[in-house]
């Protein structure tokens, strides 16, 4: 199936979570969610949670905490 | 509460003729509905196992129950699948089953989760729960308990219809196992929920209580707008406030017991004319209930993970030996002709001789779903150099073949020899179908045309059934199936 992450089209296998599109679309951005220092929301600013489940065709961004200063 | 459950499928047509006769002195006798009621539904959805913060859930319940408000509680689906001490209890789900009976719930939507352990277990469940899914067609007999919808009613007179639907895949099943929703069948969700319209009519409040992913409950609010209120769950979409979207308030919970969602609706003549939602951060809450705190104690004993699953003749240790078990599991379980385990991912360095379910988790602890690919050898070689790339060391474990890395001194690799298990070279000219977990999958940058698929099972589910088959462990004395040589080695060899 194919979703977007941060604009980027994604192609993984069907029944995939959260996490495996963002660890296949970025590790670096991976470990930033799993230290807590971003977040992924969906495309209407919700927050997901790394193990939410997916349809093809949806839309995630990567998105810093309000308030929280990352450094890469 | 009292509930008024939907008629099963066989008694349809004939509570249809009969709703004809008494439609109108039915409407005539009901109790007049108060001018305004004030109700609160609680909701959670996909908690995965996770039951420490029932406790504080079973507190705010109460709080609100004795504040004097008409107060429901629903489960949005997915409360199975993610933990060891539910889902290795025996029976399995049960103190699921026991916590929701005593936080009093009202309505329960199936995931697709709640088929992880069966139907025999999940009938259980819907016997004591209203339990409803509108578009899952049951064979005759197979799942009497399943409604479409429920009619639950609140003080005054009110009623309160709730519908359920679950996800479908492209493959026309939930993500589950398919051989655990065999005897049913299932329409696309939103097709389904067409038809529900007419159900409007039937109650003053009118609410979704859906299981298919934040984007598909927009869809159903741009569909129905006689909806008052759509509760969803599947996508962990942590909404708060709760949306407005074509006029349907739209609220869902997150996952995992993290937060307890809260809906408010003001009814007045006969209609919802005030409505709103958001979450409570359960980790920000004080007060639990103590006989569910003691009663969430007790189920992490969970005597079952004690439990000897399988006896060894000698203890299983190394990433080698421990490798080559997990995916023999896997291979097995699936009819795959190869299966790959990363070295990251085994836990342990040795086995004991008397294995127990907790050894096997201790083992395994990241419940990865294993993922399916069709891959040629020249992929697979593909999949094996990037395990390689920032080692000069083996990382994949392997069954159904082996293979050897050779590098030159400076650690390049120079060539991947791929051979069956009688030794003979893997067949460059066709496809086999290889198993991984979804981790290697999605983490590992390497070439394939075939996206893959999720097989639905868990490496840690394959391996415990794998062991629990009785499988002579002796073979795993001083297996070894994949091998790094670099120049000199391999000149020394």
């Amino acid at each position: 199936m194919h979703v977007k992450m941060n604009g980027q089209t994604i192609e993984i296998f069907a029944g995939a979570k959260v996490e495996d599109v963002l660890r296949k679309y970025s590790r670096a951005e991976w470990a930033l969610v799993r230290k807590n220092k971003k977040r992924v929301s969906d495309a209407y600013g919700h927050e997901i949670g790394l193990d939410g489940e997916l349809n093809g065709g949806e839309e995630m961004v990567t998105e810093t905490h309000a308030g929280a200063e990352v450094r890469s | 509460m009292k509930r008024s459950p939907s008629p099963g499928p066989a008694l349809r047509l004939l509570f249809g003729a009969l709703l004809v006769i008494f439609l109108l002195p039915s409407c005539a006798s009901a109790p007049a509905a108060p001018a305004e009621a004030h109700i609160v539904i609680f909701h959670s959805n996909d908690v995965h196992g996770k039951i420490d913060n029932f406790a504080k859930v079973a507190a705010i319940i109460d709080a609100e129950r004795k504040s004097g408000d008409d107060v429901f509680f629903f489960s949005d689906g997915d409360n199975f699948s993610g933990d060891p001490v539910i889902d290795r209890y025996d029976p399995p789900g049960e103190p699921m089953l026991e916590l929701l009976q005593r936080l009093g719930l009202d309505a329960l939507c199936l995931g697709n989760h709640e088929f992880d352990y069966g139907l025999g277990i999940l009938r259980k469940f819907a016997a004591r729960f209203p339990t409803v899914s509108a578009n899952i067609e049951a064979r005759p007999g197979s799942f009497p308990e399943l409604r479409p919808w429920v009619v639950l009613k609140a003080r005054g007179g009110i009623r309160i219809v709730v519908f359920g639907l679950i996800q479908v895949e492209p493959n026309g099943l939930p993500s589950t196992l398919p051989e655990k929703v065999k005897d049913l069948r299932f329409s696309e969700p939103l097709g389904k929920a067409l038809e529900l319209k007419s159900l409007r009519s039937r109650g003053e409040v009118f609410i979704g209580l859906v299981h298919i992913g934040y984007e598909q409950d927009r869809l159903l609010a741009q569909k129905i707008p006689e909806l008052d209120v759509i509760v969803g769950g599947h996508s962990h979409t942590r909404v708060d406030p709760a949306e407005i979207v074509n006029g349907v308030l739209v609220a869902q919970a997150g996952s995992d017991n993290l937060y307890l969602g809260r809906i408010d609706l003001v009814v007045r003549n006969g209609r919802v004319v005030e409505k709103k939602g958001r979450l409570i951060d359960l980790s920000q809450a004080r007060e639990e209930d103590p006989g569910i705190k003691a009663l969430i104690a007790k189920f992490h004993q969970n005597p079952a993970l004690a439990r000897v699953i399988a006896r060894a003749p000698l203890e299983i240790s190394g990433k080698n030996a421990l490798g080559s078990l997990m995916t023999d599991a896997m291979r097995r379980a699936h009819g795959l002709d190869i299966a790959f385990q990363n070295n990251g991912g085994i836990r342990l360095t040795r086995l004991p001789l008397a294995i127990t379910l907790k050894d096997v988790y201790t083992l395994d602890p990241f419940g990865n779903p294993i993922v399916q690919l069709v891959m040629t050898p020249a992929e697979i070689r593909s999949l094996i150099r990037s395990s390689c790339e920032k080692r000069t060391d083996i990382d994949l474990q392997v069954s159904g073949m082996s293979y050897i890395v050779r590098a030159d001194s400076a650690h390049r690799i120079q060539e991947i020899v791929l051979r069956n298990p009688d030794g003979s070279p893997l067949a460059e000219d066709r496809t086999y179908k290889v198993g991984m977990s979804s981790y290697i999958a999605s983490f590992y940058k390497f070439a394939h045309q075939d996206p893959g698929r999720s097989l639905q099972t868990t490496t840690v589910d394959d391996l415990i059934s794998y062991l629990e088959s009785g499988v002579d462990l002796s073979v795993y004395r001083d297996v070894r199936r994949a091998f790094w040589e670099e120049a000199a080695t391999a000149a020394r060899n």
